[in-house]
């Protein structure tokens, strides 16, 4: 119904619809209480889950041994000294309890350079020191402390027994070799594109996030439809954009109390892998734990996805009948493709899956926030991609508000 | 008592799902005047097409045909001013239950554009009135069918309106609460020489409290006028009788 004849104060109006949507809500402490401790617990959970699996860290691992210095000639080397003294150390470590232990090798096996390949290939081995085969030549060959040599760990990094054994080894060899003069080189298998830290961020803040608007647009439009509040409110001088209007900030500054705790949640998750994972992989702390310098840019990212949650949610929630429909098809629509995507993430890098999948894929605006987290996390970020990202991310969000907003006809939420 | 009119409808008729399969004319041809000052109810039994009228009557819903003017104003044209000067008791509850009784009557007159202080002073006076001036810090949600009636009468009195829509009013209310609301709709009437349109199925009701009835079946509007005219066109003993036999074809009609 068109209305030529605007009634003054709009403005003033809107504010006081917005005032009273918050209160409402800040009164409904259940749904409150969800917005606090939904991403905590998801956060501590994982913590608490970390430090189970630092704990495993501690167990022995199998190792495998390569060592090429010198292979070709009789003479003593520098890998040979290494190789001897691990060995040695192993052997040594066999008769003695498990807290004197450096190494604490379950096994060592000693193979060829290309068995070790095959084995690392294969992700038989979890570490593999390689000791090339110019580990003695460039040692030797140093001018002052700016030449060192270089000593090879592979390592999966997935396994929190062989980062803690890479940890032992790379601690134990620079003992024998000086600090100064070993260089490790750490190969880890090619992944998730971010850290561990990272893409549990990604995972959990959009895995939580989609969730987040979906209790309280259901009640603020099914569910005001379901108990008969909403003709009241279609009533007011207000047009029907502005009350959406009002609604929609009311849901996005609700939910912003899920992005502080969010904030909180990664701040407790940090320190609980800094409290446990020290002392087993401290040297991969920065691997398992969020970067708090890009917290900021995780809020950001979190923004977006809540922005298109929201914006998906007014539509189901204006179309469908009542608050349970509206939460059910809400859960259904984002749960199920954030849970495709998320699983990917850890796998892989989601923009490298092709085909009809792929089209799927990047068609999920959640996608968009997955890709432009990573982009900003690594070294060499792509503005023009992120920014596609963003853009596509708010397009997806408006095309959504507008489908929404033609939705929110009076006629058709009264009939 | 009554002055001037101020709702007419010429025509009107509404019709859901238009040219579908399951097209339903909810009101046909629908032509009243009420006046200021009338308390007006709008009788029929379910799906008659009472509510839609109050609707369109609001700018709920839009009308198929025919025009409806409320205060001068057209319906569809001037639907914002029209909002701004009359109320609407819907026929569910339709109240804020996580807001007090003071909360959803101020919360609603802000809507308005009420200055505040107005709306505090407003609603002391209507809390008085309707009895619930103790409970008034109390959430909603605690209230009986009855006391959230009386909310709701007061939350559509903090506007002032010039004329109330009430849908059903008394539904669902135990006695005691629907006797309160009809006194209040009583003294409204008295004090305030307020219009007042109301649709109910309780024809006592009516009886008590309405200057005029329209009686609507199956969208037509089938009759109008003082309920002693109406017994006494129809020749029936009371308004239950014209109502039922208008409804059902039982008893005695001529015009």
């Amino acid at each position: 119904m068109k209305s030529k004849k605007k009634s003054p104060n709009n403005g003033k109006k809107t504010m006081w619809l917005l005032k009273k949507e918050v209160k409402s809500v800040l009164r409904s402490r259940w749904l409150l209480f969800g917005f606090m401790i939904s991403p905590l617990f998801a956060w501590l959970f994982q913590g608490v889950f970390l430090n189970f699996l630092f704990a495993t860290a501690i167990e022995p691992e199998h190792v495998y041994i390569t060592n090429e210095d010198g292979i070709d000639n009789s003479t003593s080397t520098w890998g040979d000294y290494l190789y001897n003294s691990i060995q040695a150390q192993f052997e040594y470590e066999k008769g003695i309890d498990d807290e004197y232990k450096w190494l604490n090798y379950r096994n060592l096996t000693t193979v060829s350079s290309n068995e070790g390949m095959a084995l690392w290939d294969n992700r038989t081995a979890a570490v593999w020191i390689l000791i090339p085969a110019n580990f003695t030549e460039i040692f030797e060959n140093r001018t002052g402390f700016q030449n060192v040599t270089t000593l090879t760990i592979y390592v999966n990094l997935g396994s929190f027994r062989a980062s803690a054994a890479y940890e032992r080894t790379k601690s134990f060899t620079q003992y024998l070799m000086r600090a100064t003069d070993l260089w490790i080189q750490q190969v880890s298998p090619p992944a998730a594109e971010a850290s561990y830290g990272h893409q549990l961020a990604i995972f959990l803040v959009m895995i939580t996030s989609v969730m987040a608007p979906s209790p309280y647009i259901s009640k603020s439009f099914a569910g005001e439809r379901e108990q008969h509040t909403l003709e009241a409110l279609l009533v007011v001088p207000l047009s029907r954009l502005r009350i959406l209007g009002a609604k929609l900030v009311a849901g996005l500054l609700l939910t912003m109390i899920y992005s502080v705790f969010t904030v909180v949640g990664i701040l407790l998750y940090n320190l609980l892998v800094l409290v446990r994972g020290s002392g087993s992989v401290g040297g991969q702390i920065g691997f398992y734990s969020v970067e708090p310098t890009t917290i900021p840019l995780i809020f950001f990212c979190q923004f977006l996805i809540l922005l298109c949650a929201i914006g998906i949610g007014v539509v189901i929630s204006t179309t469908a009948k009542d608050q349970a429909t509206a939460e059910s098809i809400n859960n259904l629509v984002l749960l199920v493709p954030t849970m495709v995507i998320g699983i990917l993430g850890f796998a892989g890098s989601i923009s490298q899956v092709s085909g009809l999948f792929g089209l799927f894929v990047f068609l999920i605006p959640f996608s968009h926030a997955i890709m432009f987290l990573n982009g900003v996390l690594s070294p060499a970020p792509d503005v023009f991609l992120l920014t596609i990202n963003v853009i596509y991310m708010l397009a997806f969000t408006i095309v959504f508000l507008v489908i929404g907003a033609k939705a929110f006809e009076r006629e058709a939420i009264i009939a | 008592m009554q002055g001037d009119v101020v709702i007419r409808t010429e025509g009107l008729t509404k019709i859901f799902e238009e040219g579908k399969k399951h097209e339903v004319t909810a009101l046909n041809n629908v032509s009243l005047d009420i006046r200021r000052g009338e308390v007006f109810g709008l009788l029929g039994p379910n799906g008659a097409g009472k509510t839609t009228l109050i609707r369109i009557l609001v700018g709920l819903l839009s009308p198929t045909k025919g025009k409806a003017s409320v205060l001068d104003l057209d319906v569809v044209e001037d639907i914002d001013e029209i909002r701004n000067r009359v109320a609407l008791l819907p026929q569910e509850a339709g109240i804020y239950e996580r807001l007090t009784a003071r909360e959803n009557l101020v919360y609603y007159g802000g809507m308005y554009g009420i200055p505040v202080d107005v709306l505090n002073e407003r609603a002391d006076n209507l809390l008085d009135i309707v009895g619930l001036r103790e409970k008034e810090d109390y959430q909603v949600k605690g209230f009986s069918g009855g006391m959230k009636r009386k909310v709701l009468v007061a939350r559509a009195l903090i506007i002032e309106p010039e004329i109330i829509f009430m849908d059903e009013p008394t539904t669902g209310v135990d006695t005691i609460g629907a006797r309160i609301v009809r006194n209040l709709l009583k003294k409204l009437s008295a004090e305030r020489d307020q219009t007042i349109i109301l649709t109910t199925h309780d024809l006592n009701e009516v009886s008590e409290l309405c200057h005029r009835v329209g009686i609507l079946y199956e969208g037509d509007l089938v009759a109008i006028g003082k309920p002693s005219e109406l017994e006494e066109k129809y020749k029936a003993a009371n308004l239950e009788e014209v109502f039922t036999g208008l409804v059902t074809g039982e008893g005695v009609y001529s015009e």
